[in-house]
């Protein structure tokens, strides 16, 4: 059997989500990998909501935000960008390949780019194969 | 040359509490063969205080002032100074309330701790020695991902959950921890989920730990913490040019500052 990547993406509801639904009403063809949780801002995902996907199982994690500078709440994804970058860096600590995360911006009319997006890091997870990191020791 | 500093320590602490300027010194005493914190305060006999074993007291000075002392000196380290400065930032103490009397490491000491830095900024007490590299931190550098995976896979399967690591923490100060919470940390199961567990607890140490040891030597499963947390601080001077505990600079993870410089494309 393929194997077929389980991708979480947190999407803002200002601008990736938005352009998560134009790129549905302009019926773009896209991988159906991805399951979208909708968050307020970028800046709502927690490390933890990442962590706990991987933890649980999920083969990869896109955070998408609305570009520095656009977003509804002035400075949300600058916190997101920052923490990311600590995210990132303390999976490669810890053994996790940090391919399997993703943080990246959309605008609201950007669907094309959108799904663009989801196809690549569909294609990185693909290679990267299954979440070997899934949690406990059961 | 421990003695008499030890002495001269006394003696110093005999002054400030004659002088009226403090309410209190926050030190460690020695008391039915035991050393622990204690805060002396005027007529107390100072021949009781001692300086070893190491013990962070910046938390222990938030209770201290909790018990109605309005200002207090304290006699610590070049950790207890870093955890007080991270502690005044987080409003958990007013920094006019503290008189920190600094006194530097000695090389043994630095040693047990693996202290990058074992000595304040102030040093009023002992010669400054030089910080330690620990050996393991090349070796968990040099391990492909999935060696590092396996690595700590093992080490944390030991965790009994016992929750010593955050207890110890000087800086560890929320009142409701997110790994108390269910929705993060499942109820009655050890060794905890990894790598949920312990990469919570890292991450929100990566802006604060001030390298204290504290958390490592409360683990009664000689988990190396540190080790990881050491990797964390060094990447918030790499990506951030921050060292918590170095100095007022806001913890910027939580902040967004007005000149803060980023560019697109993390
Ligand atoms: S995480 Fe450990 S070393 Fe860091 S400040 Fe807390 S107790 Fe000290
Ligand atoms: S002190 Fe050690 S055993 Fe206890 S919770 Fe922390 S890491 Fe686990
Ligand atoms: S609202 Fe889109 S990133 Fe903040």
């Amino acid at each position: 059997m393929t194997f077929e990547p389980n991708i979480l993406a947190f999407c803002c509801n200002w601008c990736s989500y938005a352009a998560a639904d134009l790129a549905g009403i302009g019926r773009m063809d896209q991988p159906t990998n991805i399951k979208i949780v909708r968050v307020m801002c970028s800046g709502r995902v927690k490390p933890e909501f990442v962590i706990k996907a991987l933890s649980d199982g999920v083969d990869g994690v896109l955070i998408l935000g609305c570009h520095i500078g656009d977003c509804h709440y002035v400075t949300g994804n600058h916190r997101t960008m920052k923490r990311f970058q600590v995210l990132e860096r303390l999976l490669e600590h810890i053994g996790i390949d940090p391919r399997r995360i993703r943080l990246d911006w959309a605008s609201a009319a950007e669907a094309e780019p959108f799904s663009n997006m989801i196809r690549e890091f569909t294609e990185q997870i693909r290679e990267l194969g299954p979440n070997p990191y899934a949690g406990s020791y059961a | 040359m421990l003695v008499l500093m030890l002495e001269d320590i006394r003696k110093l602490v005999k002054r400030t509490l004659d002088g009226g300027k403090v309410d209190g010194v926050l030190a460690l005493w020695r008391e039915n063969g035991r050393v622990g914190p204690h805060l002396f305060v005027k007529g107390d006999d100072v021949s009781t205080l001692e300086i070893d074993p190491k013990y962070n007291l910046a938390a222990v000075a938030i209770l201290a002032l909790a018990s109605g002392a309005k200002k207090i000196a304290l006699i610590g380290r070049g950790c207890d100074e870093r955890a007080l400065v991270e502690l005044f930032k987080r409003y958990q103490i007013d920094e006019d309330a503290i008189e920190f009397i600094g006194m530097a490491c000695s090389a043994e000491q630095a040693q047990a701790c693996e202290c990058d830095i074992p000595y304040p900024t102030k040093i009023q007490f002992g010669e400054k020695v030089d910080g330690v590299v620990p050996n393991e931190l090349k070796n968990v550098d040099d391990m492909s991902l999935d060696e590092r995976f396996a690595y700590w896979r093992d080490v944390f399967a030991k965790c009994i959950k016992c929750y010593g690591c955050k207890n110890a923490c000087p800086v560890c100060v929320c009142q409701d921890c997110v790994l108390e919470d269910p929705m993060w940390v499942k109820k009655g199961e050890i060794p905890p989920e990894f790598p949920m567990f312990h990469l919570i607890r890292a991450y929100h140490m990566a802006d604060r730990c001030v390298q204290c040891h504290e958390c490592e030597e409360a683990c009664p499963m000689d988990i190396p913490l540190t080790l990881l947390y050491r990797q964390l601080r060094q990447d918030m001077k790499d990506l951030f040019d921050y060292l918590p505990g170095a100095s007022d600079a806001k913890p910027p993870l939580t902040t967004v500052l007005e000149d803060e410089k980023l560019e697109e494309g993390a």
